[in-house]
């Protein structure tokens, strides 16, 4: 088992060959049973867990089912909390196909948030039709920057983006405060949660169900943005000679960079993409959702985008579906707390061991069919 | 701002106070990527090392009990990675993330479970400080170390310990040749499972030591999420302190003092101008950032880290 430096960066754990889900992925395009079994295998030891802490799972799950479907206005909020749940996907799945861990989706979503927010705020009596196109670009933008960073660190000093993309997620959120709490993004009169000035009204993203259909529905026109943003991911991986190079990178930045393709500089340049996305996805929760930003409106979008990533095989239609999944579970476990009485949390542990299943792949392969075992050199 | 908030002894107590926990993880990421495993779930050991020691320290009331369930949990996390990392040779990162996520939403589902809104009781045992009373009138010297923690020196007694085991035994040799070559070392007859095995089971333990001193040594309770990323700075000083113990331990050093600063400069101003409470929260995590991005390409991970292994055997 030789290993080969790959030639272009230095520094640990980025650049060696590992075996990885980030590839095997491409080996479960056949179908989507591993994903499934995955779900349901969390999906029991879950309720493992909540048997054990006392409770009826049975109970438990259909609260969640329940929350998450029950009436029209449930199934509007469940699309509603997939909507950060796809981009941030986008985010994690682009990186991943090349060759990226991408763990930092939660800052870049913050920092587009905030980015939008201080456009939209700033130039608040701008009219619509100029106004929504410059926050989207500021929410975009920031992200971009702030995944760009990433990229750099990597390509320039061989830094671990794992490293970088946590400790990033952590400084945007004291920043975020600061900005928030006693900053110049500070609302004057805000009550209770730290927020900044509302975005004008220009800036806001309208809601597209109309009351006579689903009253008081929050469902707006991000989705529309987001399926945009699907289109455009499929769009730049397989109809555009970058994305070619992005995933040939992925699938082996030493051929990638014998065949002429500088890995470095696509690092940088797929860490801004996929920080752009994530930035949209905070662009459209502060139009769409709260028309300002508040002090740490989200928490766990970027650990749940690696679970959508994975569970979607990284594929656009896969996240898509998987963030419809999580955004249930997110709308209905909020439900089941309050209903059943148990902790939202219990969605965190699902989500775990879907993605622990997925890792553990060598596993649900062994469980769902006997395949022969590959050469050593297919994986060492 | 004044010399004292930068350099005073009450800050060089805190710095070594804030370092330990760091200090601990870190030690726990030089034993497992030494044997060649990637283990970034050292943050979901101290996670669970510090929920399940409250835990324990509650129904037992006995601190020393509460310890060792506390470093049986960080194990038996551990014990999951290694499963998934060693026997199933699965992605290491992903199979650390999904612990991570696990751990922060077990310990979250069951601290709303077990105690619910109100948190955990006030009441608990915690950790013993050591007083050194013959430091009692030294200056300085006597405010900066005269009250620590009991794990702040098993601390420093794992520092020292681990550089001898790591470069003065055949044990620490052995653990080094399968991280670098574990072809060779099989070949000369070690047992490099066994060996990896070993190492991740360590790390989870010198992690959950680090979680069971924020809550059982410093905060005698527990709030959902308290590591706060250590596990993960951790890592970052295993880089920066070149994957020896020794330097892993001057490295978080750096990071605890970044610590310190961002609670004794408070009110601070420079010139005119107050420094922002909230940005000094960033410091720990900026300075983790900078020493990395300064260090990393001076310093060189053992060859086989992050890389499963398979005997030839099994080809």
């Amino acid at each position: 088992m030789t290993q080969i430096q790959q030639p272009t960066t230095t520094g640990p754990g980025i650049e060696r060959p590992a075996p990885s889900v980030r590839q095997l992925t491409f080996q479960w395009a056949g179908g989507p049973a591993i994903p499934v079994l995955s779900v349901v295998i969390a999906l029991i030891i879950g309720a493992i867990f909540v048997l054990f802490s006392g409770n009826d799972p049975v109970a438990a799950y259909a609260a969640l089912v329940q929350g998450a479907f029950g009436t029209p206005y449930d199934i509007t909020e469940t699309i509603v909390s997939a909507i950060p749940l796809v981009l941030t996907g986008l985010a994690v799945a682009i990186a991943f196909r090349t060759g990226l861990f991408n763990i930092g989706a939660q800052g870049q979503l913050l920092v587009g948030a905030l980015a939008a927010g201080w456009a939209g705020s700033q130039f608040a009596e701008l009219p619509g039709l100029v106004l929504m196109p410059i926050v989207i670009l500021f929410g975009i933008g920031g992200g971009a920057v702030y995944g760009g960073i990433v990229g750099l660190l990597k390509a320039v000093r061989g830094v671990n983006e794992v490293i970088t993309t946590i400790m990033l997620n952590y400084t945007i959120v004291f920043v975020m405060h600061w900005l928030l709490q006693a900053g110049p993004m500070t609302a004057k009169n805000a009550f209770g949660t730290p927020a900044s000035t509302p975005i004008g009204a220009g800036a806001r993203l309208p809601v597209i169900i109309p009351n006579e259909l689903v009253l008081f529905s929050r469902l707006h026109a991000g989705v529309v943005l987001a399926a945009i943003a699907v289109v455009v991911f499929w769009f730049i991986l397989w109809r555009t000679p970058l994305g070619y190079r992005l995933r040939a990178v992925g699938l082996g930045a030493r051929a990638a960079a014998q065949a002429g393709i500088d890995p470095a500089h696509h690092m940088v340049l797929v860490m801004a993409i996929a920080g752009g996305f994530a930035g949209l996805g905070g662009m459209i929760e502060v139009s769409g959702v709260f028309g300002r930003v508040y002090d740490g409106f989200s928490s766990s979008y970027g650990f749940d985008a690696i679970a959508v990533a994975l569970l979607g095989k990284n594929s656009p239609l896969g996240i898509v579906f998987a963030a419809l999944l999580f955004g249930a579970f997110v709308h209905g476990g909020a439900y089941m707390q309050s209903h059943a009485g148990i902790s939202s949390n219990l969605v965190a542990i699902i989500q775990a061991f879907v993605l622990f299943v997925i890792a553990a792949e060598a596993l649900v392969r062994s469980l769902t069919r006997r395949r022969g075992r590959k050469p050593v050199e297919a994986i060492a | 701002m004044t010399w004292e908030m930068l350099l005073g002894a009450s800050v060089a107590a805190a710095t070594l106070r804030l370092a330990a926990p760091i200090a601990l993880a870190a030690l726990g990421g030089v034993v497992t990527e030494r044997s060649g495993v990637t283990n970034i779930a050292l943050e979901a050991s101290m996670l669970v090392g510090a929920f399940f020691g409250i835990v324990a320290a509650d129904r037992t009331r006995n601190i020393w009990i509460a310890l060792g369930v506390a470093l049986l949990a960080g194990i038996l996390l551990a014990t999951l990675h290694a499963y998934a990392s060693i026997t199933l040779r699965s992605d290491q990162i992903v199979s650390g993330m999904a612990l991570n996520i696990l751990a922060l939403g077990l310990t979250t589902y069951l601290d709303y479970q077990m105690y619910g809104t109100t948190g955990t009781p006030a009441d608990l045992p915690g950790l013993p400080d050591v007083q050194l009373g013959f430091l009692k009138g030294v200056p300085y010297i006597g405010e900066a170390i005269g009250s620590q923690n009991s794990m702040v020196w098993l601390m420093g007694l794992l520092v020292v310990a681990l550089q001898l085991f790591l470069f003065r035994t055949v044990g620490g040799l052995r653990l080094r040749a399968v991280g670098e070559h574990p072809r060779a070392a099989e070949t000369v007859g070690i047992d490099v499972r066994r060996i990896r095995y070993a190492a991740v089971l360590a790390s989870g333990a010198l992690a959950a030591l680090g979680g069971a001193y924020l809550s059982l040594g410093v905060a005698h309770s527990f709030t959902d999420g308290m590591t706060g990323g250590r596990g993960f700075i951790g890592l970052a000083a295993m880089i920066f302190g070149r994957w020896t113990p020794v330097g892993a331990l001057a490295a978080s050093l750096v990071f605890g003092y970044g610590n310190a600063l961002s609670t004794s400069l408070q009110g601070a101003t420079l010139g005119d101008v107050r420094v922002p409470v909230q940005l000094l929260g960033t410091l720990p995590y900026v300075l983790t950032i900078l020493a990395v991005a300064g260090f990393v390409g001076r310093s060189r991970p053992p060859a086989a880290d992050g890389i499963p292994y398979e005997t030839e055997g099994h080809a």
